[in-house]
């Protein structure tokens, strides 16, 4: 049984924020997946507003953190994938709103 | 945290070229005072003076600051040798400096600074040269970079020999090679490196996405051809070769406007900010000194070609600079103060790094002044040339303070 699910996972890296945009990575629906197994091993799969972000490094290290954070979290693993390419549509309605989308 | 500083270099770094940019920017806009209508032609040496004064000290260091920064970024690779950006602005500097003085007061300057300028740039573009070879497989923007550099390579040897010829060293045909060394520097580096950067940076900002690349493609070939002929025609005195070439550029610059178009009305981010604005009047600048530029040739008035080049310069690649500079200084300092506390306190967004009041003076006198200098160049009156470079002065002095307030925000 996964010790995490992927909604607690998920409110673990909502509190990561784009300082570009003002909001955090999950309501911007850069975050595809995750999951974690029962050792507590949590496997996450996202993607980036652009490949050209120059803060590539530092979200990547921002979700890390963010996930080892959960109490019995182990090894964290970061997939950054670029299929499908992010696009505003995968963005919750709040974000949509306030960018004017 | 082991965060990697390949892909954002000290900001130590940088800041030298923007500060000296946005120092040269209020300097060039100071000048503007010391012009009557009688005296600007664009082959008098007051005139080549300030444009050396705005291209170099502030459109070249500016870029040059910001393509440290920004070719890792484009070209997702790390710097073949970044420490050599702080060799680049001192030569950059000096090499400027000798070069204005040179033009007003005593031409045995310019071959010594047309050098010190040639090492600046060649430093910087073998550098730039020595990063792309690390890529595998060059996109179409690593490729605009990489054809931007090449003919900026050109363009200072040619600028160089002109220094020598306008100082009495050599004697060759200077209005051949100024065509020549005008299409290579700003059309074939300026405008392709604007073209490349800004097609990374616009949709990076407006979160914009799937849109076709065809007409970055179409404007960039289409550019570099220009610029191939004009130079051609200069070699050959082909008129044919030349007015291919000002066709060429032409089509080039409208195929650029409309992709930038197409991104504004498909842009999920509507917020008009200093950055959007600032956007904004450059290209609407630039569709006005196409116009102009096209009427020249129609009529053959050289105040159409003045009002052209004044909105390319001062409209089209001032305001491309400053709007962006909103943008890059803030993330710059962001990510070397600010980034290391994330998780661990309340850090600012990088748009509260932006002073509202002193960004807004900025883009409106300095859009004002533009819009003054170019009636007062078109209808020829004296008293509007004075009023423009007024507001160039107060747009210049309010964005040397945002500049200032964003280095030291904390």
């Amino acid at each position: 049984m996964a010790m995490y699910t992927k909604e607690e996972i998920f409110l673990a890296i909502s509190t990561v924020i784009d300082p570009e945009v003002g909001f955090n990575l999950v309501e911007m629906g850069l975050i595809y997946d995750a999951s974690s197994d029962d050792a507590g091993n949590v496997k996450v799969t996202m993607t980036l507003s652009t490949r050209a972000c120059p803060l590539h490094q530092m979200i990547i290290q921002w979700v890390k953190e963010a996930v080892e954070k959960l109490p019995d979290a182990k090894e964290v693993d970061i997939e950054v994938v670029w299929e499908p390419v992010w696009n505003i549509t995968m963005a919750d309605d709040n974000v949509k709103k306030a960018l004017g989308a | 945290m082991a965060i990697s500083q390949e892909f954002a270099p000290p900001f130590k770094l940088i800041a030298p070229f923007f500060i000296l940019g946005g120092l040269f920017y209020l300097v060039a806009s100071f000048f503007v005072f010391g012009f009557s209508l009688e005296d600007i032609s664009h082959f008098s040496p007051k005139t080549i003076a300030f444009v050396h004064l705005f291209l170099l000290g502030f459109v070249m260091m500016t870029i040059f600051g910001a393509m440290a920064q920004l070719v890792p970024v484009v070209l997702e690779v790390g710097h073949f040798g970044v420490e050599l950006f702080y060799a680049i602005w001192p030569l950059l500097l000096i090499g400027t400096l000798l070069m204005v003085f040179g033009f007003l007061y005593s031409p045995a300057l310019l071959p010594y600074g047309g050098v010190v300028v040639l090492i600046a740039m060649m430093i910087f573009v073998m550098e730039i040269f020595m990063t792309i070879s690390k890529v595998e497989k060059l996109t179409l923007v690593m490729s605009s970079v990489l054809i931007a550099n090449i003919f900026l390579f050109f363009g200072i040897i040619v600028g160089l020999l002109m220094a020598l010829s306008y100082a009495g060293t050599l004697s060759l045909d200077i209005p051949s090679l100024l065509k020549s060394h005008i299409y290579l520097v700003i059309g074939g580096y300026i405008n392709v490196t604007i073209m490349g950067l800004s097609i990374v940076l616009v949709p990076m900002f407006t979160l914009s996405h799937s849109f076709s690349l065809k007409p970055l493609s179409i404007a960039i070939y289409m550019m570099s051809i220009g610029v191939v002929s004009v130079v051609l025609s200069t070699l050959f005195h082909s008129d044919i070769l030349a007015n291919i070439g000002y066709f060429l550029a032409l089509v080039s610059q409208f195929s650029y406007i409309y992709i930038i178009y197409i991104i504004y009305k498909t842009r999920p981010r509507k917020d008009n900010d200093v950055y959007a604005i600032s956007l904004m009047f450059a290209f609407f600048s630039l569709i006005m000194a196409l116009v102009s530029g096209v009427a020249y040739f129609a009529f053959q008035n050289e105040a159409l070609l003045l009002v052209a080049l004044w909105l390319l310069f001062f409209g089209f690649f001032g305001f491309m600079i400053t709007g962006h500079i909103y943008k890059i200084i803030p993330f710059l300092v962001w990510f070397e103060r600010f980034s290391p506390l994330v998780g661990k306190q309340k850090v600012p967004m990088l748009v509260d790094m932006v002073p509202y009041r002193s960004s807004q003076a900025q883009l409106i006198f300095s859009a004002v002044g533009v819009l003054l200098v170019a009636f007062a160049l078109l209808f020829g009156v004296e008293s509007l040339l004075g009023a423009g470079a007024s507001f160039l002065v107060v747009g210049a002095f309010a964005f040397f303070r945002s500049m200032l307030y964003m280095i030291n925000f904390k």
